[in-house]
């Protein structure tokens, strides 16, 4: 038995030598991911600018003009808008050329009322072929701007016509991705948009979207914003005229020479799609503009506002919150999401958003003390885009608004049994066309294949799977928020939405109607470069 | 002096060989719908959910069957080997629910690679009452 023994002793040691290195091994394994994980995590890489950058909160907040339309007699509101470029002053003192809608990013806003159908005239006045896509409109299709409904420019008639003869041979990435549909529709130089915007009060955003370029395009400046309204709305009393402010949040980088700068791969973003490697996973910028200023400030009066916030950034994420000078941070109370009113305000102590997002929200600066300055800071940002914008308190002022405690009562209720399928979709990285890129289902997009048809009125429930962070967006409908990882919605899933965030390896049930309008419609990535890369599909309502 | 039956493994010997052999089974699980959810399949998120629940009761379990050995056969190292393992498993737990991927991915093969080393720990020799084995 001794020996047995001694044996034992000598294993032990031994076992102990071994639990020791197994030990360190994972503790150094644990050490290593904790240390080179992204702690907040973002999806995407950031591009640094070349020029000096201002100091945060100087240049005053600009409000995007509101378009005036050409006609209101008839049917219809007629617009106009000229695509073209322009050099604006983003930066002081840096001229900065953009792709614009009529000259300005943002573009201009349009004003509408619900039930009013509004028609925009868009003529194309830019090097490349443009598809304009009203973000949230309950839109038919021939209006919503499919990715290969292209405006031809004057200046190269078939370029990237998908309908055209030759479709340049050997580009990497997206080379199938030139393929041509048979079913898109094709106009030179304009283009009538016709919505009838018989839907919920909300703000919507416009933006370019066409295939394989809608990344780039509103990098460079193509969005603007849209609101429609109602009466009833209008009677809730909320803060309004100068009190209620459209802030299209949306981050960029500037080159040495004062242009934005963009990782793409064809700089012409006429042949080539994509992005260079390290910027697969989205584009961010180190510049954060609001209405497309840098770090703007505000002045306001130490009243209720309510902000109608847009992401309109490619890939970054914000999870915004309003600091005090004493560092006390403000509630945000969410009025709205994409889709219109809550039925009941919810508050939030910090918002986050990801892109393509908006919330409509009310802020109180009345305890703030006059001459204060709140901060608006992003929680997921990181050195100077951590910062977003500021608001300094002026004034004492009257305020007459309130929140009413009932907002809304016309939210569709969806129940999973009114489900007449389900469907489950996965949102990954994967191959496509010999390189990297972004796959639903396993497939990267193709406007020839149906992804999913649907009929007319049915309602049905998607179940989301993401394995980095993905903000899914469905074109023509809103939907309702089931569940977020197998557990209850967050208290910003509220509402009616048309974009919901998925977290890495999260997943969301959402639960909608298809109604309105048949025809082809799209749903995708709104993360821009992903969107770009495959990650959309096919929407079919017969 | 042996006898026959001292040098044989115990019923509470064999509770802790089976409370960590099933225990062994439900974590390889995890791993599996972990992919498959990954790979689209909303319903295996339930799976690794109830995975999770199932992993965690056991490896408490592993704990009482541990103590159970520690004081009828007076051997402690199953129950400080399992102390760790369901330490790591709670901590494991939350990261699950937390999104905190950074750690619920290396500290889950961690967990099965150490589960792994008690089931071979368990079942290569007899567990035996200390006395016995020291007569």
């Amino acid at each position: 038995m001794r020996e047995h023994d001694d044996g034992r002793d000598l294993s032990r040691r031994r076992l102990l030598g071994i639990g020791g290195a197994l030990g360190l091994t994972a503790a150094a394994g644990l050490t290593a991911a904790a240390g080179l994980a992204r702690r907040p995590s973002f999806t995407g890489a950031e591009l640094r600018s070349a020029v000096p950058l201002p100091p945060a909160f100087r240049v005053p907040l600009p409000l995007p003009a509101v378009l005036a339309p050409v006609s209101t007699s008839g049917e219809a509101d007629r617009y106009e808008i000229t695509q073209r470029e322009a050099s604006v002053e983003i930066l002081p003192g840096v001229r900065t050329t953009l792709w614009t809608y009529n000259g300005t990013f943002p573009g201009p806003t349009i004003e509408s009322r619900r039930g009013r159908p509004v028609t925009v005239t868009h003529r194309n006045e830019l090097p490349v072929p443009t598809v304009m896509h009203l973000h949230g409109g309950r839109t038919p299709a021939e209006s919503d701007g499919y990715p290969t409904d292209l405006v031809l420019p004057a200046s190269r008639p078939d370029a990237g016509s998908p309908t055209g003869h030759h479709t340049p041979a050997g580009h990497g990435m997206g080379a199938g991705h030139g393929m041509r549909d048979p079913r898109a529709v094709v106009t030179r130089l304009t283009r009538d948009y016709t919505f009838p915007l018989d839907q919920r009060p909300t703000l919507l955003w416009y933006h370019d979207h066409r295939m394989d370029f809608t990344a780039p395009a509103i990098w460079r400046g193509l969005a603007g914003l849209q609101i429609v309204r109602d009466d009833a709305e209008d009677a809730l009393g909320l803060p309004a005229g100068e009190r209620e402010l459209p802030l299209m949040i949306a981050d960029r980088a500037f080159a040495a020479d004062g242009g934005l700068d963009y990782p793409a791969l064809d700089p012409t973003l006429r042949d080539r799609p994509g992005v260079r490697e390290p910027y697969l996973a989205g584009v961010l910028g180190d510049v954060i503009l609001v209405n497309g200023a840098p770090w703007p400030v505000h002045e306001v009066d130490a009243a209720r506002y309510r902000l109608r916030i847009l992401n309109a950034s490619n890939a970054r994420h914000y999870e915004l919150e309003a600091v005090g000078d004493d560092g006390r941070r403000l509630d945000l109370v969410q009025i709205g999401a994409d889709q219109g009113l809550l039925a009941a305000p919810v508050t939030h102590r910090f918002l986050p958003m990801a892109p393509a997002e908006r919330f409509d929200v009310i802020i109180d600066f009345a305890d703030v003390p006059v001459g204060g300055r709140v901060t608006v800071v992003n929680r997921l940002g990181s050195g100077r885009a951590r910062d977003v914008m500021a608001f300094r308190v002026v004034r004492r002022a009257a305020d007459d608004s309130r929140i009413p405690r009932v907002l809304s009562s016309d939210l569709p209720d969806w129940r999973r049994s009114d489900a007449v399928r389900v469907r489950d979709l996965s949102f990954r990285a994967g191959r496509m066309h010999g390189g990297r890129g972004w796959l639903i289902g396993g497939l990267p997009f193709d406007p020839a294949r149906s992804d999913v048809v649907t009929r007319l009125g049915d309602v049905e429930v998607w179940r989301l799977v993401a394995d980095v962070h993905h903000p899914v967006h469905l074109h023509l409908v809103g939907f309702r928020v089931l569940s977020r990882g197998g557990r209850p919605p967050l208290p910003h899933d509220a509402g009616l939405k048309d974009t919901v965030s998925l977290r890495p390896g999260e997943s969301v049930e959402i639960i909608t109607r298809f109604d309105g309008h048949r025809g082809r419609y799209l749903f995708h990535c709104h993360n821009a470069e992903h969107e770009d890369m495959g990650m959309m599909a096919n929407l079919e309502i017969i | 002096m042996l006898t026959v039956a001292a040098s044989r493994t115990t019923p509470t010997g064999w509770t802790l060989r089976a409370v960590v052999s099933a225990h062994t089974v439900a974590i390889a699980g995890q791993p599996v719908f972990a992919g498959v959810y990954l790979s689209g399949d909303f319903d295996s998120l339930r799976w690794h959910a109830v995975g999770a629940d199932v992993a965690t009761t056991l490896g408490y379990l592993q704990a009482i069957a541990a103590i159970v050995v520690w004081v009828r056969l007076r051997q402690s190292w199953p129950f400080l080997a399992t102390t760790a393992v369901v330490a790591a498993e709670t901590v494991q737990y939350f990261a699950g629910l937390d999104g905190a991927l950074w750690l619920h991915l290396p500290l889950g093969v961690m967990t099965i690679a150490a589960l792994v080393v008690q089931f071979v720990a368990v079942w290569r020799r007899p567990l035996l009452r200390r006395e016995a084995r020291d007569a």
